[in-house]
């Protein structure tokens, strides 16, 4: 995508790469700045961004307790 | 390149939450999840000597796992879905919903802000169900884009697909979220017909545009 600006239709083709942070820095910039201009897609930005992040919370970081200490084991045993 | 067993270790207990939580979404079972990861572990030891780099050992893992998975569920005269290349390049309608364009009033605000009631009702337990009822090849895309926020090429080396598909498989499989969680939201009597707009353009053209949202960044 070059530097002139983007419509409504390449700002949600590319809505999801930019949420997922996988645009380059001139499609990002272009992102940037239709959303500083487009009320209805910063609106669907930020709601797919709410539901991304509401996401993330159901990652578990922490192994449990008792499936820890069998691959402890197991890692031991190797 | 191959690992060393105290890097092997150290590299594998750093992942052990991840691995577990990937796991116990893929068979949503604690205790099939808890052989998986074992399976896992095992297997890549034996196999240390494909791992090409360091920096990749996340995604060599994971694809470990996802493949321990697909291999299990075979055993287990399970068919996956699996989804070819073709598939996901083509029929676009079917990759494309989106609770937002279902909700969303752009001049009822007066009426309040339908998209953040939908976004602030909706609990863990409709993300979780909604996220076990995809089907195994969407399920994982999602978890490992948007649950341990995996590049696209990361998972593109993870699950063997070229990034396009990774995109493409994303896309389905996020509109195919949002269908099961809009379904629990009407099942909760969320979005009546009288919310939902029929082809209402989404928004107007660049340069048609005269009102600036607020300055946060999204």
């Amino acid at each position: 995508m070059s530097n002139k600006p983007i419509d409504c239709e390449q700002a949600l083709s590319i809505l999801y790469d930019y949420l997922d942070r996988e645009l380059g820095e001139h499609d990002h910039e272009a992102m940037e700045h239709h959303l500083s201009v487009c009320k209805s897609c910063f609106s669907r930005a930020e709601f797919e961004q709410r539901l991304k992040e509401k996401m993330k919370s159901l990652r578990e970081a922490q192994p449990a307790a008792d499936s820890n200490d069998r691959i402890k084991q197991l890692l031991k045993d190797l | 390149m191959g690992v060393s067993k105290e890097l092997f270790e150290k590299q594998v207990l750093g992942l052990l939450g991840p691995l577990q939580g990937v796991a116990r979404r893929l068979t949503r079972n604690d205790t099939e999840a808890e052989d998986l990861v074992a399976e896992t572990v095992t297997r890549a030891w034996r196999a240390r000597d494909t791992l090409e780099s360091e920096a990749a050992f996340r995604s060599w893992l994971f694809r470990i796992l996802n493949n321990t998975f697909i291999s299990d569920l075979r055993r287990a005269g399970a068919r996956p879905k699996t989804e070819s290349i073709h598939a996901d390049e083509t029929n676009e309608d079917e990759a494309y919903f989106s609770v937002f364009e279902q909700v969303h009033q752009p001049f009822l605000l007066w009426f309040g802000n339908p998209e953040q009631e939908f976004l602030d009702k909706l609990l863990r337990e409709d993300l979780d169900r909604a996220l076990a009822t995809l089907p195994e090849h969407h399920r994982i895309v999602v978890i490992l884009s948007d649950l341990e926020e995996f590049s696209y090429s990361e998972i593109a080396e993870t699950l063997e697909v070229p990034i396009g598909t990774v995109r493409s498989r994303l896309a389905r499989a996020r509109s195919a979220l949002q269908k099961l969680l809009w379904q629990q939201a009407k099942d909760y009597g969320l979005g009546s017909e009288e919310s939902t707009r029929d082809g209402e353009k989404p928004c107007p053209q660049a340069g048609e545009q005269s009102v600036a949202p607020s300055a946060r960044k999204v």
